[in-house]
């Protein structure tokens, strides 16, 4: 199951978009694509079949608060969940993003066994795994 | 060669009306800062650049480290791979000389359990290698930071310029960028002593623990 699941990965830095992907492939997860901001990724989510989005969160033109929430609000894509991995460590930004949806919070920098366990929680939480 | 003259020393006789001129010069900047109302502006430049000093130290720091932790993760790898290289000659060596030897005595069943750990570990240092990449992203984060700090500096300097030009002088200003919208923090640089920020992925998971989530 965990295999044919696929992966959205969406950071403004094209470097941490392919270490996710890669980290993802490592861990199993081999359907992924990316886009390098919430507009291009909320295009993708819109015109194709997601199970799982992993958002970084300072971008441009739309950030990962703003996708969150667009997300949340869309019928058809409120169901997938949304892990934040991010270099914001203020208290205020977890927060923020537990309140509006956010299935998980990484800062980094991070290791492969944090998004491992991370990915593999939330699949388990939602009956994916 | 030309030799080049000392620099004058301060104890030459200056004209007191140098001294004048400078104090009209400083009273008029003073002055035009206020006019522009840009006084609170110069306020939170000098309270920025020494944030911006921490945040290329904290990008040096980074870069630093990651080429440190590449360095050792390729010399790791290098040795393991050196290894099986070394056993891979040995290995064929005992397989021409007695083949029936090398497999009954076990040879050539530790030479794969040896290849299979060793590319395990190598395959470590490399997801190593590749994590450490993620400097990139943090340390352009904070470039960004700075580079609109400057951009930010510039463009008020160049707006007090301006607005305080002689009417006869002639210049000539850039198209105004865009406001500077410090909107998100980015990397945290000196988390130390900050209780509003978390330091790690462990005291990420605690508050949402603590929050229910």
């Amino acid at each position: 199951m965990a295999n044919e699941l696929r992966f959205l990965v969406v950071d403004d830095f094209s470097t941490m978009r392919r270490i996710v992907r890669n980290l993802l492939k490592e861990s199993g997860y081999t359907e992924a694509d990316e886009a390098e901001d919430g507009v291009a990724a909320l295009q993708k989510l819109r015109n194709s079949n997601f199970d799982f989005v992993v958002s970084d969160i300072n971008m441009p033109n739309m950030n990962g608060f703003q996708l969150l929430m667009e997300i949340k609000k869309d019928e058809k894509l409120k169901h997938i969940p949304v892990l934040m991995v991010t270099a914001e460590a203020r208290k205020e930004d977890i927060v923020l993003a537990a309140q509006q949806g956010a299935a998980g919070y990484i800062v980094k920098p991070f290791t492969k066994a944090t998004l491992e366990d991370k990915v593999s929680l939330i699949l388990t939480k939602m009956g994916l795994k | 060669m030309q030799s080049i003259n000392p620099t004058p020393a301060v104890s030459i006789a200056v004209p007191p009306d140098i001294h004048q001129s400078i104090g009209m010069l400083t009273r008029q900047l003073h002055d035009s800062l206020n006019g522009l109302g840009l006084t609170d502006k110069v306020k939170g430049w000098a309270g920025e650049l020494p944030d911006a000093k921490s945040r290329l130290s904290y990008i040096a720091r980074l870069t630093g480290e990651a080429a440190e932790k590449v360095l050792n993760r390729v010399d790791q790898a290098k040795a393991q791979h050196d290894h099986i290289a070394a056993e891979t000659r040995r290995i064929g060596v005992l397989i021409v000389k007695d083949p029936v030897a090398a497999v009954a005595k076990g040879h050539v069943m530790n030479f794969l359990t040896d290849v299979e750990q060793s590319t395990k570990q190598i395959d470590q240092h490399l997801t190593e290698i590749m994590m450490a990449q993620d400097f990139h992203d943090l340390t352009g984060q904070v470039i960004a930071k700075v580079v609109n700090l400057a951009a930010n500096i510039e463009e008020q300097l160049l707006q007090l310029l301006i607005q305080t030009a002689p009417a006869d002088a002639v210049v000539k200003a850039s198209a105004p960028t865009a406001e500077y919208q410090p909107a998100l923090a980015g990397p945290v640089v000196t988390p130390a002593g900050n209780p509003d920020v978390v330091t790690g992925q462990s005291e990420v998971d605690d508050l949402l623990a603590s929050l229910g989530f």
